[in-house]
């Protein structure tokens, strides 16, 4: 292996993690707004029924 | 009527993106920092005069990022374990959401230090892995909190989640200080940089010249930055999670 080749990887290893860890918290994020979507359709239903 | 408000406001909340925010403020910030931290880490800081291998002198750079990350590994165990015990005593939800944000953050910045660890370890100590005391007790710390996100996950009760948690948080928490002074206590082939102790068993140290101590400093305020920017967004979410939660018991229920 290269000289540089431990190092490259030691560094990958934190920025992908970082990234991991930063595309579940947008995901999340993007789950829960979709959730908010379906809860209000559901109130206006029941709004309209009422 | 009032649900109908609720779910409005909470959709507000959750899709107002515009307008500039202390969260996006944080990011920037944060971002910058890490940008100039890599910087300092792979250009500006000088090599160890003592590493003699090349391949070994190129991997000590992995220092500047492995010691940050295992910081933040055990300032956020130890955030956990203080918002555990304020929400033993207070009851109040907005400890146990900082406990879990920060756990969570913990168990991620130290799978940096965990894989990060063996690949500085390769070209220093030509072993991949070896069941040392500061490794054997830094892979039981991160199992730990890896259960403690799994107790979470396995009791259905709010209020008993919360609390089992809380206990538990607290507990795990001793794993920090032995972690901490493992390097110096026993015999170990892990070096103590930082604060060096008396350990004649340990390979692959190397002199802090001022430049060296000057990077490493940058890359711990760059990582807590880091830290407090991903706590932030990620108790945001928590809190949101819950009140979309609390909402849609509402609902079911009415």
């Amino acid at each position: 292996m290269g000289d540089l080749t431990f190092l490259a990887a030691g560094y990958a290893v934190f920025w992908i993690v970082s990234f991991v860890f930063i595309y579940t918290l947008v995901s999340r994020q993007r789950n829960l707004e979709k959730e908010v979507q379906v809860l209000e359709q559901l109130v206006q239903q029941e709004s309209e029924t009422e | 009527m009032a649900t109908q408000t609720a779910v409005t406001q909470q959709e507000q909340t959750t899709t107002t993106g515009g307008s500039f925010t202390y969260g996006h403020a944080l990011t920037i910030v944060s971002g910058v920092l890490m940008i100039a931290a890599l910087y300092m880490a792979l250009i500006w800081a000088p090599d160890a005069v003592n590493l003699t291998a090349p391949a070994e002198r190129a991997a000590q750079r992995i220092f500047y990022f492995h010691v940050p990350a295992a910081w933040i590994g055990f300032l956020a165990f130890i955030v956990a374990a203080v918002a555990s015990l304020l929400y033993l005593i207070t009851r109040k939800q907005k400890w146990d959401v900082w406990a879990l944000s920060s756990v969570e953050l913990g168990v991620a910045f130290f799978a940096m230090v965990m894989l990060s660890g063996p690949i500085w370890a390769k070209p220093t100590w030509n072993v991949w892995w070896t069941w040392d005391p500061r490794l054997t007790i830094s892979t039981i710390s991160w199992l730990l909190y890896i259960g403690y996100l799994m107790l979470r996950g396995a009791v259905d009760n709010p209020d008993r989640q919360a609390r089992f948690a809380a206990v538990y948080a607290i507990i795990a928490a001793m794993s920090v200080p032995i972690n901490w002074i493992a390097i110096r206590w026993w015999r170990t082939i892990h070096p103590a940089v930082v604060l060096p102790g008396n350990n004649s068993g340990a390979q692959g140290g190397f002199g802090m010249s001022a430049d060296i101590r000057t990077t490493l400093i940058f890359c711990l305020f760059a990582f807590t930055m880091f830290f407090i920017t991903l706590m932030y967004h990620r108790i945001k979410l928590e809190n949101l999670k819950r009140r979309v939660e609390t909402i849609r018991q509402q609902i079911i229920y009415q």
